[in-house]
């Protein structure tokens, strides 16, 4: 059964589309990145989920339950961090995850939780008195309370330090390997590469893009970027180098530098094209092309 | 049934604060206070409490209702506690209940304490309370306390802002204070219109009108119950049978539950 499954869902704002018909599966056990620009209406469609924001037309479904027509059903197989919240200040950590075990009627140590988000120390302190990072991390541990089938999570890592966007990032494949799925929107594009299956690309409320994100490096064209540094910089050569299989295109990138952009494998292929020409490669360099490349590539077509 | 643990953790929070306490400790010193101020009359009874509260308590308790009542929903709403409360498996309707539940007892809860403290004064030493006047007492004050709680939590779920639902509030009370200085206007505009009596006075339909403002229903039903007044346009022999103690009754239950259902109707229909 599929996780998510959003159909034709579209959510207007007046005369504004904020959503503008998703169809979407998001599969059992995968993470999955919500990537988009703020207002590319990646939060309307975690709100949906939540019923905070009931479609104008489609539906959105969690493990089968409708989103709306049986909210409390879906939310049942959620944990969530949204955003925008505010914790209740006079609780203090420890009764907030006490809190979130009465909801989901779990039995269990609240220590357990708070030893996993790493708030243990601040267990006893009212939760007012927390920075956003453990604010941020506490309601995790609310979330992770029952060991939800499914994990939401809107902007985890806003408001974080490096060290704590990296714990995060753990905590969330280790909940994962657990079997869990994970839904999770950013803008920030390393924390989508660095630990998701797929990825769904939000611009102005169409869904530009779903894939792995190999697949969109491949469907983006070439996938990895050669800088090669020659002796004789020649324009008729980039005609050669274009000719061989895999190379998507050449450049001049310098004045003594190749650019060229091709499939993974067609790396050595360039460089003996150009031997073959009577071409010194004195030296050479690949880069991966960024999700930030892929990102301005797949929402500069659909403005 | 998972309006519970909303219940449970509004009260808890709600009982901690100074403010609230200060309110609570008010409300029944004085339900408390009549009780000592009727007994010391030669002999107290029922009537007398209801008479020696009728002018302070209809105001207090529309005040107190108000209070707990008009930013239950709002005031979590706008600083984002809801978003984070309705994350877990609640239902709108499990908030609306386990707030209505949680501030519903503090307000019941300080009435009644006062009140039955009051009735034990108004006994002591030489009072008489008949027991049925004092339930028909506390019922009606009672209704009249939910009545009023009721509007506020409604209130509380038709806007996003805060400061919305203290101007409304505001204004609920406003209205209480001072409706009745409004009927003498009321019989100006009818006269003007041609729709007054041959004396002068409002029409029984617009008495009625008149008197479906909550307060004033309240002292109908007191009146009607517990003092047993039978005389003036309301409750004397000639008046109909919808301006009577019965119908008050019935429209305080309307006023009760109509603000309850529209609230929750609108809490359930809009986006957070």
């Amino acid at each position: 059964m599929a996780a998510i499954r959003a159909t034709e869902v579209t959510k207007r704002y007046g005369s504004v589309t904020a959503v503008d018909r998703i169809d979407l599966t998001v599969e059992e056990g995968e993470i999955f990145g919500f990537l988009g620009h703020n207002g590319a209406g990646k939060s309307t469609m975690i709100n949906m989920l939540l019923d905070f924001a009931r479609p104008t037309t489609g539906t959105v479904e969690v493990f089968g339950s409708d989103c709306q027509t049986d909210s409390v059903a879906a939310r049942e197989h959620m944990g969530v961090l949204p955003e925008g919240y505010s914790v209740y200040e006079s609780l203090t950590g420890r009764e907030h995850i006490e809190f979130a075990m009465e909801s989901k009627g779990v039995d269990g140590e609240p220590f357990d939780v708070l030893d996993r988000v790493n708030i243990t120390d601040a267990a006893d302190r009212p939760a007012g008195g927390y920075s956003k990072g453990m604010a941020q991390r506490l309601v995790l541990g609310m979330a992770l309370v029952g060991s939800p089938d499914l994990l939401v999570l809107d902007e985890p890592t806003s408001g974080l330090d490096p060290n704590g966007a990296k714990a995060m990032r753990e905590i969330l494949t280790a909940e994962n390997e657990r079997g869990t799925t994970v839904f999770f929107s950013s803008h920030v594009l390393e924390q989508v590469e660095a630990v998701c299956d797929r990825v769904g690309i939000m611009h102005h409320g169409r869904l530009a893009a779903v894939d792995t994100i190999e697949g969109l490096r491949e469907t983006a064209g070439g996938g990895t970027k050669l800088l090669i540094t020659v002796d004789d910089p020649d324009e008729a050569h980039l005609t050669a180098v274009e000719a061989t299989d895999g190379v998507d295109t050449a450049w001049l990138e310098s004045e003594d530098q190749f650019g060229v952009t091709c499939e993974n494998d067609a790396k050595v292929d360039v460089l003996v094209a150009l031997e073959d020409r009577g071409v010194d490669v004195l030296d050479f360099s690949t880069e991966e092309a960024s999700l930030e490349d892929l990102f301005v590539e797949y929402t500069r077509g659909t403005a | 049934m998972s309006w519970r643990p909303i219940a449970r953790r509004e009260f808890a929070t709600l009982v901690d604060g100074r403010s609230v306490k200060i309110a609570i400790a008010l409300v029944a010193f004085i339900f408390a206070v009549g009780g000592y101020a009727a007994g010391a009359s030669p002999r107290g009874t029922m009537v007398t409490y209801a008479r020696r509260l009728s002018g302070i308590t209809p105001l207090l308790i529309t005040a107190f209702a108000l209070l707990f009542g008009y930013r239950a929903i709002v005031g979590d709403r706008a600083a984002g506690r809801l978003t984070l409360l309705l994350t877990l498996p609640h239902s709108r309707r499990d908030v609306l209940v386990g707030k209505f539940v949680a501030r519903g007892a503090v307000v019941v809860g300080s009435i009644l304490a006062g009140a039955l403290v009051g009735a034990w004064l108004v006994s002591y030493p030489f009072g008489t309370v008949d027991g049925g006047e004092l339930l028909v007492y506390l019922s009606a004050t009672l209704l009249f306390a939910l009545a009023l709680f009721a509007l506020a939590l409604a209130l509380s779920t038709l806007t996003v802002s805060p400061r919305r639902a203290t101007v409304g509030a505001f204004g609920v009370v406003v209205a209480v204070a001072f409706w009745s200085n409004l009927r003498g206007l009321f019989a100006l505009a009818l006269d003007s219109l041609g729709l007054t009596t041959a004396t002068g006075g409002l029409p029984d339909w617009a008495l009625f009108v008149y008197g479906l403002e909550p307060s004033l229903l309240y002292d109908r039903i007191l009146a009607s119950f517990v003092v047993g007044r039978e005389t003036g346009p309301f409750l004397g022999p000639d008046a109909p049978w919808y301006l009577g103690g019965e119908t008050a009754v019935v429209l305080l239950l309307a006023w009760f539950a109509l603000p309850l259902v529209g609230g929750y109707l609108r809490f359930r229909g809009t986006d957070l």
